[in-house]
């Protein structure tokens, strides 16, 4: 990604809207943007979903591939995850291979839904030490106006949610849906003005400082924090943002489950 | 271009796979402003393609090699999402999509009124997020309209249609199992206006009257796509 130039005016700006405890598009300071999220959208992929949120737009979509399991687990399967922020996500954003902050994006993301458990490996093996299902999950944006993190998170678990094995097509038994246990999501944080802020977009994302991605699972249970930019901050400004995430989260999986129920 | 023969695509009837007749063209769906944040964008589906060409610019070209000092260069890439297609592709270019994106800045080039903007540069982006053939005809009429409505000074906006030949049958507007299973395909990128072509691809085998035959199709496509082309960007009824 080419660094933008940051304008003194624009920090200036947002450092004084936060002194009144204001952002510039009239939000709280743990206000979302409008969140859609849509299921089913790719007719290709064996599961995706598409999320807005404000002007940030991504897709989500999942493939299934038969893979060798590594000798070190002969009866696993795999998952990866990729993120890839082409250039008609933004001017800012340069063709060539993966820039070091889709990379971070990609490799959060994955954290938080590989470590959350929420699909057992052990299920995916197919011939213990000769085939297994490699689940992969691909995350592509398609407008960047900030957050791009929590956009990818969400879409990503919906897409795995509302995936489906298609085991017919290689010719090894039935179709069934991916088994997907539970539901990490992702809140970030990004300190504009001096104090942290919920869903950050591109103007705050450019004219604030370091930020915090928090994954919550099922029961609250934590399965993955990234902090990123240069800034300082606080056990007590962490401990705020980590009880609003708590909050968020379940909205969050609230939104991801009514929308699966409709599929 | 297989020719296997083994998949029917046309029936006795001369009803197609997708329920249309060998002259019709595949539901066209066409919408602006999909990108928020690019000065001009566009979506469209076109059968189960789906499509999103996103301009920006114009703006400084760099590196300045690139710089043509009497007119903007065209910076058009290509791309098909890794869950686009039944296999997944693996991110990054390849050979494909490098002609594909050449031959498409080409055509937007013979259109685009470039000595407008010197020095300077438009980048076009042109993604496939879902693929069913004729996906390059789909990503050049897509960033005609996105160029448009970018408010970018065109001649005339291309639409790009690609008909061919399955069975000894010339169809117009291929799908997905006639341009597997056909034995041609001829996609060209039309001026609606003049009649004009600055786009033309073809492989396969036709006859001189099946080449004319194919050649007409594209023609009266182009009238049915330009249609909804406009009404996207004057916003219209749907």
């Amino acid at each position: 990604m080419a660094i933008p130039l940051v304008p003194k005016l624009l920090r200036a700006h947002l450092a004084e809207l936060a002194a009144e405890d204001q952002r510039h598009d009239g939000r709280g300071r743990f206000v979302g943007r409008d969140t859609e999220l849509e299921i089913n959208c790719l007719p290709r992929a064996e599961g995706s979903a598409k999320v807005r949120m404000g002007d940030t737009i991504v897709y989500a979509g999942v493939k299934f591939q038969i893979m060798t399991p590594y000798p070190d687990r002969p009866n696993q399967g795999g998952l990866m995850c990729s993120a890839e922020v082409r250039p008609v996500a933004g001017r800012n954003w340069e063709p060539g291979p993966p820039s070091p902050q889709s990379i971070e994006l990609g490799r959060v993301v994955d954290r938080g839904i590989r470590e959350s458990g929420c699909i057992n490996t052990e299920d995916l093996c197919l011939i213990p030490g000769e085939k297994a299902w490699q689940v992969i999950l691909d995350l592509f944006a398609v407008s960047d106006d900030g957050n791009l993190f929590d956009a990818f998170a969400l879409a990503g678990i919906a897409a795995l949610k509302s995936a489906v094995i298609p085991a017919e097509r290689f010719g090894i038994g039935e179709d069934q849906p991916l088994d997907v246990a539970k539901t990490p999501v992702m809140c970030s944080y990004h300190k504009v003005g001096g104090r942290f802020v919920y869903d950050a977009d591109k103007r705050e994302e450019l004219g604030g400082d370091e930020r915090i991605h928090i994954t919550l699972g099922d029961d609250d249970h934590v399965h993955s924090l990234q902090k990123g930019l240069k800034g300082i901050f606080t056990a007590a400004e962490f401990a705020e943002i980590m009880d609003q995430a708590r909050l968020r989260c379940a909205e969050l999986r609230d939104l991801i489950d009514e929308k699966l129920e409709g599929v | 271009m297989g020719g296997y023969g083994d998949v029917q695509c046309i029936d006795e009837n001369g009803i197609r796979l997708d329920g249309r007749t060998k002259d019709e063209v595949r539901p066209v769906h066409i919408e602006t402003g999909v990108v928020p944040v690019a000065d001009g964008s566009a979506r469209m589906t076109w059968g189960l393609n789906d499509v999103i060409a996103a301009v920006y610019g114009p703006m400084e070209a760099h590196p300045r090699k690139i710089q043509r000092q009497d007119r903007a260069v065209l910076d058009v890439r290509y791309n098909m999402a890794p869950f686009s297609t039944t296999d997944r592709i693996r991110p990054g270019f390849n050979r494909r999509s490098r002609e594909i994106s050449k031959v498409t800045a080409e055509a937007l080039e013979s259109v685009v009124l470039t000595e407008l903007y010197p020095r300077s540069k438009i980048r076009v982006e042109i993604e496939i997020i879902c693929a069913e053939a004729g996906t390059r005809c789909a990503g050049i009429t897509a960033a005609s309209v996105a160029l448009a409505h970018a408010g970018i000074p065109m001649s005339d906006m291309v639409v790009s249609v690609a008909s061919g030949k399955v069975h000894d049958i010339v169809v117009c507007d291929l799908n997905k199992e006639e341009d597997n299973y056909g034995e041609a395909d001829l996609p060209m990128g039309i001026l609606p206006n003049s009649g004009e072509l600055v786009f033309l691809q073809m492989d396969g085998d036709l006859s001189p009257d099946q080449f004319q035959e194919a050649w007409d199709y594209n023609m009266k496509a182009t009238q049915v796509i330009h249609a909804e082309m406009v009404r996207a960007l004057k916003g219209g009824d749907e």
